[in-house]
């Protein structure tokens, strides 16, 4: 290594009250005294979660704007009820985390050849990217807006066609297509 | 029935039941200390802290005890660490590993003992003493002295008993602290307990087998070996003061109002040597800013890093401990300790810690304690205020500012001693020893500061080091 490549820095000169430690130190501690009394006087910044919702809050109040958030997938359904998917893999080849798992089989209805007869969409692998959203042609796969999905083992979190299905039933009223 | 339990119970000392009391409060206190850590953090940072654990245990029938403001958090983080896997990795040295928590929370514990919670009590009370009561009147000592075989240990007869109604019992008046171990070495004694603790740290990180363990310790060492000097010499001019190292005396003699107005608490008289009492602390507890043994960003626990379980909970116990005890040597050294406006003794002008009522003694404590735990939210306060020390700004600190400096005060404090000294009362606010201790104080400050102005500047700090014949060096090795 040559001096020439070597950038030297100066360090900061330090004022008078930097090198007696004494005034800064109680400049600071004004400031955090300053904090707990705002803390104690009830101007905190904290949303008590599960009882008060980022979605329920003003934004200047630290709200969220739901609108624009992806979170758990839904299978959509037309107008008789039945899934619209028609079991084309475009989701599952867009998909970058290859968590969808499509088994197609003959759709027992006319108006279209195939319907998926599983359709399962690992939760925990998935990166919630939307891709399977924009990849499907017939708007059969879309994310909610819903967030806070938990279970208590893998196998839980592993959502098969009836319970996209159910996302759907419990999403549309608040999310309609 | 009821007088035989009486008299029974009046033959257990008074320290074993001040020992029950203040060991299970202390160690009370310290759970609650790091809720209470938790909370300041919070509030520092605009945040609310625990409030969720309160004492429901999450039975329907309990809801008045839920939520509670986070009070039964502590229960919980303690049930936490002792249902916690004790693991102990490959490599340790077994014995030492086990022992060194202990050391620590032992040597701390220990260091309780010395402090005077409520000043003196005295009582009087009939007691048959057995001596032959015949017409002529028994000799004053032969009566101290039989008194004294009737007293459980650690009570002490005051002055010559009288009779009572009875025949063959006498009034006995006797005395004893309000402290766990009333020694006539008070300061030193824990002084020298305080600082065998860093063996629990110096210890376990050594036995820990790692590396960050291992400098944490070392960091540790060289932490106390620093701030043991200037905390000795800041007690010492308080000591040279009242020229005792009794602590209970240093507090009786701080008893006393000046005009009615201003206690007379060495805060007033030494506040220079109160300040560097307050650094030093800090360091000896090894607290922000100068818990380099425990820094986690450099050293991801420090000498704790392999430790988990309750043998980490005993690590963090003695932590907190340890600033009990210093804040309470520090309210007794410079803030009167169970001194309040009004809270002098009743029997004595000239003895104001002596007292004859149980309730003043145990409102001495309270006020002792809520001092303490004042001091305590200072440590807590700076340690969410100020980012740690560099290694060499903290030697600095100690050897270049903090140790002159004490030298310096004590120094003036001998010198004002040696020409006013004769009387130690005049030490005290107000006294005229106290105003020119106080004028010696601010007067070494501003010399201190001036000297410091004149002095070279230290070295640059980020020099940089050649190394002859590394591969980052174009200059070819020394040998070659």
């Amino acid at each position: 290594m040559k001096d020439s490549d070597v950038i030297v820095l100066e360090e900061p000169k330090l004022s008078l009250g930097d090198q007696f430690y004494i005034p800064q130190v109680l400049n600071g501690l004004g400031t955090t005294m300053k904090h707990m009394f705002r803390v104690l006087g009830g101007k905190d910044r904290v949303v008590q979660y599960p009882e008060e919702k980022r979605e329920d809050l003003a934004i200047e109040k630290g709200g969220m704007l739901t609108r624009t958030y992806r979170g758990v997938h839904r299978l959509n359904k037309d107008e008789e009820g039945r899934v619209k998917c028609v079991a084309c893999f475009m989701c599952s080849t867009a998909c970058p985390a290859r968590c969808i798992h499509i088994e197609a089989d003959e759709s027992p209805w006319a108006d279209r050849e195939k319907y998926p007869a599983k359709f399962d969409i690992d939760e925990l692998r998935c990166i919630y990217c939307g891709m399977c959203e924009e990849a499907c042609p017939v708007d059969a796969i879309e994310l909610t807006h819903v967030y806070d999905i938990v279970g208590l083992t893998r196998q839980e979190m592993i959502f098969d066609k009836s319970k996209l299905l159910q996302v759907y039933d419990e999403t549309v009223k608040n999310e309609p297509m | 029935m009821m007088d035989t339990l009486k008299d029974w119970l009046f033959w257990i000392p008074a320290w074993f039941w001040i020992t029950l009391v203040v060991h299970f409060t202390i160690l009370g206190t310290v759970a609650y200390l790091i809720l209470l850590e938790r909370k300041v953090a919070s509030w520092v940072q605009d945040r609310i802290g625990p409030n969720r654990v309160g004492f429901d245990f999450g039975l329907p029938f309990l809801w008045f005890l839920k939520g509670m403001n986070g009070l039964g958090q502590p229960l919980a983080d303690g049930l936490k660490f002792i249902f916690k896997e004790d693991y102990r990795p490959g490599g340790v040295d077994k014995i030492l590993f086990t022992l060194a928590p202990g050391i620590m929370i032992l040597t701390i514990i220990i260091s309780i003992a010395a402090v005077p919670w409520g000043g003196i009590k005295q009582s009087t009370r009939a007691i048959d003493l057995g001596v032959n009561d015949t017409s002529a009147p028994v000799p004053a000592d032969q009566l101290t002295a039989a008194a004294q075989k009737k007293l459980p240990p650690g009570e002490v007869v005051y002055g010559v008993p009288t009779p009572a109604d009875q025949p063959g019992t006498y009034n006995v008046t006797f005395r004893y602290s309000f402290q766990i171990a009333d020694l006539d070495i008070g300061v030193l004694f824990i002084l020298a307990t305080l600082s065998l603790a860093v063996y629990g740290v110096v210890i376990g990180g050594w036995a820990s087998n790692n590396k960050y363990s291992f400098l944490g310790g070392l960091r540790a060492t060289a932490n106390m070996i620093s701030y043991e000097v200037p905390l000795g010499l800041a007690v010492l001019t308080i000591v040279l003061m009242y020229g005792t190292l009794d602590l209970g005396t240093i507090v009786e003699k701080q008893a006393w109002m000046w005009h009615g107005i201003i206690p007379a608490w060495n805060i007033f008289t030494q506040p220079l040597a109160f300040l560097m009492f307050l650094v030093c602390i800090h360091a000896e507890a090894n607290r922000a800013p100068f818990d380099l043994a425990e820094a986690e960003q450099e050293l991801v626990g420090g000498y704790h890093t392999e430790y988990s379980s309750m043998r980490f909970a005993l690590f963090f116990l003695a932590e907190y401990a340890g600033m009990l005890t210093t804040s309470a040597v520090c309210v007794a050294l410079f803030f009167g300790g169970w001194h309040f406006p009004g809270l002098t003794g009743n029997t004595d002008p000239n003895n104001p810690a002596v007292t004859s009522h149980l309730l003043i003694a145990i409102v001495r404590c309270v006020v002792f304690f809520v001092k303490t735990l004042l001091i305590i939210f200072v440590f807590m306060w700076v340690r969410w205020s100020l980012p740690r020390f560099r290694f060499d700004q903290l030697m600095g600190l100690a050897w270049r500012a903090l140790i002159p400096m004490s030298l310096v005060i004590l120094f003036a404090t001998a010198v004002v001693i040696y020409f006013f000294g004769h009387d130690r009362a005049l030490m005290r606010v107000g006294g005229k020893m106290g105003l020119i201790l106080l004028a010696a104080n601010v007067v070494t400050l501003i010399v201190f500061f001036g000297a410091y102005l004149l002095l070279p500047a230290p070295p640059p700090t980020n020099r940089r080091i050649r190394i002859p014949g590394s591969r980052f060096n174009p200059e070819p090795a020394l040998s070659a």
